[in-house]
Order: structure tokens, then C-alpha cells, then sequence
């Protein structure tokens, strides 16, 4: 018997593209969920860490392909600064693209040397539940804390003109504090969508950099762990981590485009009452389980 | 950003000294390590393949570093 059904790949496939861009944190649901419904599923299970590479690399396929125009110019931009050696002024695609270098890295980093601890110590259901309601107060905060509200037209004029005004500092705070999400229950998108925020971001331009910054990390996460899943961990679980694959690709693709008009006007805060509501309920049920 | 010439040669060094480590953490299982490297484990045969990654970019950071640094000064801020 497959370690994985294919109906239960592709729910938590599924999962994985909602939970992911969304700041909700979907390492948290993938930890919650199976001992909701009661699959004998863990997050530290070799064989479901080989499924979760094919739901990631889904994820950044699908991220790359919504904004590759985007990717395009920033990759032009790049190769523009490294050839003369600076990022001019009214270069945004230059300075848009080492922004992202400079958040990516500290991220990476850290999840380098941290990812497999950080797991192994957080990966119970109720410690998620727990983190999901911390991450729900950090999302209601930087709703506090931002330094201006949403206004009509934020979403109208040059969007990566805007974020390329952060600072490299605010760039590696931001990055660096991606890093919390490695523990369960705490959204990288929402801390990116936060800092973005806190930064004087409007919502949708701080959910675009999220997604771009989130685009590289994914990625690299899951192909230097793709030997996993075309191993000998992987047998058993390819054919239900393809299923999954290919239901996070189609619901990342659905919520990435609800969350860029959403954001057009709307804030953190529903995400942040879920959260909390959601952490609450479940760690009673896990309490009394 | 703002250029400091003095610091391309540290950076470079810098850079340097991170891919040598790059390669020896690549090269070299847990055992065979430097005892002050971190990750240092007598008699294991795993290779800290995630440390040397860490190293090497950041080391190819340190380059690029040096790299714009040694460009033409334009004042931008931040």
C-alpha cells in the first residue's frame, strides 16, 4: 500500500497552492491537516518530504510563470548592472532584481543550516496550531503598526518602481525574517507581506514582492531536494506527489490571482482573525484528542 | 550605493577564504574535517553538502560585492 493515496495527494497538493502564497502558512496546514482527518501522515516522514518537493517545485514553476515578464526584465536588469558595475538611479529592474538577491540570501541561509532542526523540534500538530495563532497576532499587528492605510489607485502606476525604493537594510530584514517561517505555523508570505508593509508598502505591491521573493527560495528548496523524490524515498510516492503536483500548480495559479486583486483594497486582517481562530480551534481538538 | 574602494581587497579575500571552504566542506566528510569547522563530527562519513552550498555563495556574494565596488561612483541612496 502506497505511504500516500492519490486522494490524499491531491488534497494536501491542493493545500499546499492555497496555503502557500497565502499568508497563512501551509507548512503549518500540512502538519495540521492529516491529524485532522486522521491519516497516518507525518512531517518528518522521508517519504512525505519526497511528495512535498513535487508540490514545491509546482508552487515556484507556477510563481516563475505569472510574473515571467517580470522575471525577464529583472534577469536584464541584473546582467545590466553586473556589465557596467553599478545599479543607476532610474535602473528599477536592476535595483528590484538585487533586492531580491539581498532578501533571498539571509533566508537561505538560514533555512540551510536550520530547516532539518527547526522541523524535527516544531513538526507536532499542536505546536503549529500554537504558531498559526502567533502568526495570526504578527498579521494583525503589522496591520497595526503600518505606516499608511490603503488608498484608492495604490495598485495604479509602476508597481516595482515603488518596492525598489526599500532600502538594503529593510531588504535583508525583510529576508531574514522569511527565515520564521521554517517553523510550522509561521507564513513566509505573510512575514514578507508584513515587513513590506511595516516598510510603507501598499498591500498589493507588498504581496507582489512577496511572491517574487518567495519565487527563488521555493524553488531552490525544492530542487536541491528533488534527489529525494526521484530516489529511493521517492518510490511509492511519485505517482500521488505528481497528482499533488499538479493541484498545488492550479490552486497556487487561482490564489495568486485572487490575492493580487484583493489586496487592490483589502487587508491583512481576515487572514490574521483565520489564523487565530483557526490555531485556537484546532489546538483544542488536539487537546482533547 | 555608496563605493568604499578600501574594502575591495578584505571582500575579496573574504570571498576567497569562503570558497576554499566551500570546496573543503564539499570534498571532505563530517569526519575529516577541521576540528574547528562547524559540523566536526569524529568517524562520520556525511558530507555537510548544505554548508559548503552556504559557504559558496556567500563567498560568490563577497565577489560580486567587490565586483560593483570597483565600478564608477554614482550617489544613490539607500
Amino acid at each position: 500500500m502506497d505511504p500516500i493515496s492519490y486522494f490524499q495527494g491531491a488534497v494536501l497538493g491542493a493545500l499546499q497552492g492555497i496555503a502557500e502564497p497565502f499568508p497563512i502558512s501551509s507548512l503549518g496546514h500540512g502538519v495540521m491537516l492529516p491529524r485532522l482527518l486522521g491519516w497516518d501522515i507525518h512531517q518528518n516522514d522521508d517519504y512525505f518530504l519526497a511528495f512535498l518537493v513535487a508540490t514545491h517545485v509546482a508552487t515556484a514553476i507556477v510563481l516563475l510563470l505569472l510574473f515571467l515578464d517580470d522575471w525577464k526584465r529583472i534577469v536584464r536588469g541584473l546582467w545590466r548592472s553586473l556589465r557596467d558595475r553599478e545599479i543607476k538611479p532610474d535602473d528599477t529592474d536592476a535595483r528590484l532584481g538585487w533586492l531580491l538577491v539581498v532578501g533571498t540570501i539571509p533566508a537561505g541561509a538560514v533555512g540551510l543550516l536550520l530547516e532539518h532542526p527547526l522541523r524535527s523540534l516544531f513538526a507536532s500538530p499542536a505546536s503549529a496550531a500554537a504558531f498559526l495563532v502567533v502568526n495570526g497576532i504578527l498579521l494583525l499587528t503589522f496591520e497595526r503598526l503600518r505606516r499608511r492605510p490603503p488608498r484608492p489607485g495604490d495598485y495604479l502606476g509602476d508597481s516595482d518602481a515603488r518596492i525598489a525604493k526599500l532600502s538594503w537594510r529593510q531588504a535583508v530584514g525583510v529576508g531574514t525574517a522569511q527565515a520564521a517561517a521554517l517553523v510550522p505555523g509561521i507564513s513566509r508570505s505573510g512575514i514578507t507581506m508584513g515587513g513590506g508593509i511595516l516598510f510603507g508598502l501598499s498591500n498589493e505591491d507588498a504581496a507582489r514582492y512577496a511572491f517574487l521573493l518567495a519565487t527563488p527560495i521555493i524553488g531552490a528548496a525544492g530542487v536541491l531536494k528533488l534527489p529525494e523524490l526521484l530516489g529511493s524515498t521517492g518510490d511509492g510516492v511519485r505517482g500521488p506527489a505528481l497528482v499533488g503536483a499538479l493541484c498545488a500548480a492550479f490552486t497556487t495559479y487561482l490564489a495568486v490571482k485572487f490575492l493580487l486583486r484583493f489586496f487592490e483594497t483589502n487587508r491583512l486582517t481576515p487572514f490574521g482573525v483565520y489564523c487565530i481562530a483557526a490555531g485556537l480551534i484546532c489546538t483544542v481538538i488536539f487537546a482533547l484528542d | 550605493m555608496a563605493k568604499n574602494r578600501r574594502l575591495i581587497p578584505w571582500a575579496i579575500a573574504a570571498g576567497a577564504i569562503l570558497i576554499v571552504i566551500a570546496i573543503i566542506y564539499l570534498a571532505e566528510s563530517a569526519g575529516s574535517l577541521p576540528s574547528f569547522f562547524p559540523g566536526h563530527e569524529a568517524g562520520s562519513s556525511h558530507h555537510h553538502i548544505k554548508h559548503g552550498l552556504l559557504a559558496f555563495i556567500l563567498g560568490i556574494g563577497c565577489f560580486v560585492f567587490a565586483w560593483f565596488q570597483s565600478g564608477h561612483s554614482t550617489a544613490r541612496s539607500g
